[in-house]
């Protein structure tokens, strides 16, 4: 496997492997702050949303 | 030392062996740190829904608490 190596010159097969996973954890980061449930910082309740469904189906 | 530079990366057989060593190493460390971030998130809220959506996932004690109250 260490042959890979031989192929790709490690140092560019580093660069580019953090700046990937940067980007994709940046945009994942992103997507979950947009989303209602898993945005952490305005912290919502979770069951918000089923609440307001139950709450008025009863009405 | 008459290393062998022919490879295409110009890296030698040694040398590729020692960073491999490296890499495999901090690959699993990046892998325990980001399994464990998922747990925590998982144990906070999971993203998969059931069924009948999320709030049966949730814990149920809260709607009942806001139904009462």
């Amino acid at each position: 496997m260490y042959k890979i190596w031989l192929l790709f010159d490690p140092r560019r097969a580093l660069v580019a492997l953090s700046a990937f996973l940067f980007v994709l954890a940046l945009i994942i980061h992103f997507i979950c702050l947009s989303s209602d449930r898993f945005n952490w910082l305005e912290g919502k309740p979770a069951v918000r949303a089923a609440a307001i469904e139950m709450t008025t189906s009863l009405v | 030392m008459a290393e062998d530079r022919s490879s295409l990366s110009g890296v030698s057989d040694a040398e590729a062996k020692e960073f491999h060593a490296l890499f495999v190493s901090s690959f699993v460390a990046f892998t325990v740190v980001a399994a464990l971030a998922h747990v925590l998130v998982w144990m906070w809220r999971p993203w998969i829904p059931g069924p009948k959506g999320w709030a049966l996932l949730d814990s149920a004690h809260t709607v009942i608490t806001q139904l009462i109250g």
